[in-house]
């Protein structure tokens, strides 16, 4: 599996939509089931998939799709 | 006046929200006198909450004019919100302008508007302040009936046992619409505290802004785990004095991360327990003994008793014993209701609540839960009752089904294979309960017993 296809899964079964859905506009205040409960989750899905442990600072940052690609690409080397 | 809301400094901080607003005791007091100019006393009315000023100003201005709210989230699913609206008729409605559009808006403020729905007066009891549902997501549209001297005696005995005084700043993220939310609101109201009145998520920027200005956190155990994962116990807090929870049971390990960072930190953490039935906190482990007595509920709290009744029917206030815990307390609440003529009832409970709740009690007087009696199950403090799942299932699916589970994943036994993908996304949508804490299993069949107990556990 590509990272991407890694991180593609985590998100759609995190807050149960499609792939076609993680979009520019996949953001936590457009996604209704996008708060505290799914995103540590999502944060540790991420966490197991990648082998990587995430800072604090970071797990804030994560307010959308788009954020928490480029934040894997630029903190912790992960390319999509 | 509720709360004695006038007799506070009026120039004093009452609240900031996430707008970055304050509002002051005497903005509060003012607001009052201008609600009621639209609306009269021993109204009904629909409060959907969110956690600002707009949303309080609803609250403290309907209990201070007598006027009655039923205070339900402003996200509750649309389904429960018809029910409780055909079921309870309300007169008014108080809720945010985004909500209001099509409808006939009375007075507007704080970007919250009242409306008024065309719907009779309903007589209610005289002594009824304030209408809660049980457990908020479930669907069910049991209500807890709250008399003024409920809410009252509520927030004195936390006052008391906090020890709160106009210099608090009390980080409140608990919904408005959850009684312990409420208590939080109450007990600082009463004190002339400021509270930092928050709906952000907690993995949001903005609440951790608000965390260090704050003198107090408040929280679920859920709460402790996002708070615990942002490694919160290395940061720099120095305002932060006491931590406290209420909600559920913690795990032993989260308990003794807590209780040892208040210690190493010249903190306080002080765990609690209550029920909705009782106006919120019930019982509280004092700071001091946190680290002796891990996951004890504790004593009751300033103003309330605790007994316990064993297998033989026998009730003792001290010493060793197990069994059903039974509080007693002016905040015990006036009782149910489950339909609009039931706001006529008087007080049903007489101060005397049987709490469902299995405990111990130590020699030291030391009380600790130790199972549940009714059926349901309290995740991310979300308190999902089995016998309302169980209804929605079958109502949806017209299927049989059993559920079960424990404080962290509820369990639904189900005898149609196709099932096992649509309930988790089905039950997150009625209830808000995270999917990923629903297992689903599927059985040959639902076994029970010749008085309908289910056997296949």
């Amino acid at each position: 599996m590509t990272n991407l296809e890694k991180l593609n899964q985590i998100f759609c079964e995190v807050y149960s939509v499609e792939e076609s859905a993680l979009n520019e506009n996949f953001v936590n205040t457009n996604v209704e089931t996008w708060d505290s409960i799914h995103q540590l989750s999502m944060v540790a899905a991420i966490e197991e998939a990648f082998d990587l442990m995430m800072d604090a600072e970071d797990i804030l940052e994560m307010t959308s799709y788009e954020n928490v690609k480029q934040l894997l690409t630029s903190k912790y080397e992960i390319t999509f | 006046m509720f709360l004695e809301l006038d007799r506070k400094d009026r120039q004093r901080i009452a609240a900031i929200d996430d707008s970055g607003r304050s509002l002051t005791y005497g903005d509060i007091c003012d607001f009052s006198k201008e609600f009621a100019k639209y609306l009269p006393p021993r109204s009904l009315i629909f409060l959907l909450a969110e956690n600002r000023i707009g949303s309080l100003l609803g609250y403290t201005a309907s209990l201070s004019n007598r006027i009655v709210p039923l205070v339900i989230s402003a996200n509750t699913e649309e389904g429960l919100y018809g029910h409780l609206y055909d079921l309870y008729k309300p007169e008014y409605l108080w809720l945010p302008e985004s909500k209001a559009e099509g409808k006939e808006v009375v007075f507007s403020a704080w970007e919250y508007c009242l409306v008024k729905t065309g719907n009779q007066a309903t007589p209610m009891y005289e002594e009824l302040s304030l209408l809660l549902p049980t457990s908020g997501s479930t669907g069910s549209p049991k209500l807890v009936r709250h008399s003024y001297r409920n809410i009252e005696a509520n927030a004195d005995n936390v006052r008391r046992l906090f020890k709160l005084d106009g210099t608090e700043k009390a980080m409140a993220i608990l919904p408005m619409h959850y009684t312990m939310g409420l208590s939080v609101i109450a007990s600082h109201l009463l004190a002339g505290a400021t509270l930092l009145l928050s709906g952000r998520s907690l993995l949001d920027k903005g609440f951790w802004a608000m965390l260090k200005e704050s003198t107090s956190f408040t929280g679920v155990p859920y709460s402790y785990e996002i708070l615990t994962k942002m490694r919160f116990t290395r940061m720099d807090l120095p305002s932060l004095k006491v931590i406290t929870q209420g909600g559920g049971k913690l795990t032993e390990a989260m308990w003794n991360t807590l209780a040892q960072y208040a210690k190493d930190n010249d903190k306080q953490f002080i765990a609690t327990y209550g029920q909705s039935e009782c106006t919120a906190r019930m019982a509280y482990l004092p700071a001091e003994l946190a680290l002796d007595k891990v996951c004890s509920i504790g004593i009751a709290e300033p103003g309330g008793q605790l007994s316990i009744i064993d297998d033989n029917g026998n009730e003792t206030f001290e010493g060793e014993a197990q069994g059903e815990m039974v509080y007693r307390g002016e905040n015990v609440t006036l009782g149910y209701a489950t339909c609009r003529e039931d706001l006529l009832k008087g007080d049903e409970n007489h101060g005397v609540i049987h709490t469902g709740d299995l405990a111990r009690r130590d020699a030291d007087g030391c009380y600790f839960i130790i199972g549940r009696l009714k059926r349901f199950l309290k995740i991310y403090g979300l308190r999902i009752g089995l016998d309302e799942v169980e209804r929605m299932i079958k109502t949806e699916y017209k299927t049989d089904c059993y559920c079960k589970g424990d404080d962290e994943k509820l369990i639904v036994l189900v005898t149609d294979t196709k099932l096992l993908e649509l309930l988790p996304s089905f039950i997150e949508e009625k209830t808000h309960l995270f999917h990923q804490r629903v297992e689903v299993q599927v059985v040959k069949e639902i076994l029970r017993n010749e008085a309908g107990k289910v056997i296949n556990q």
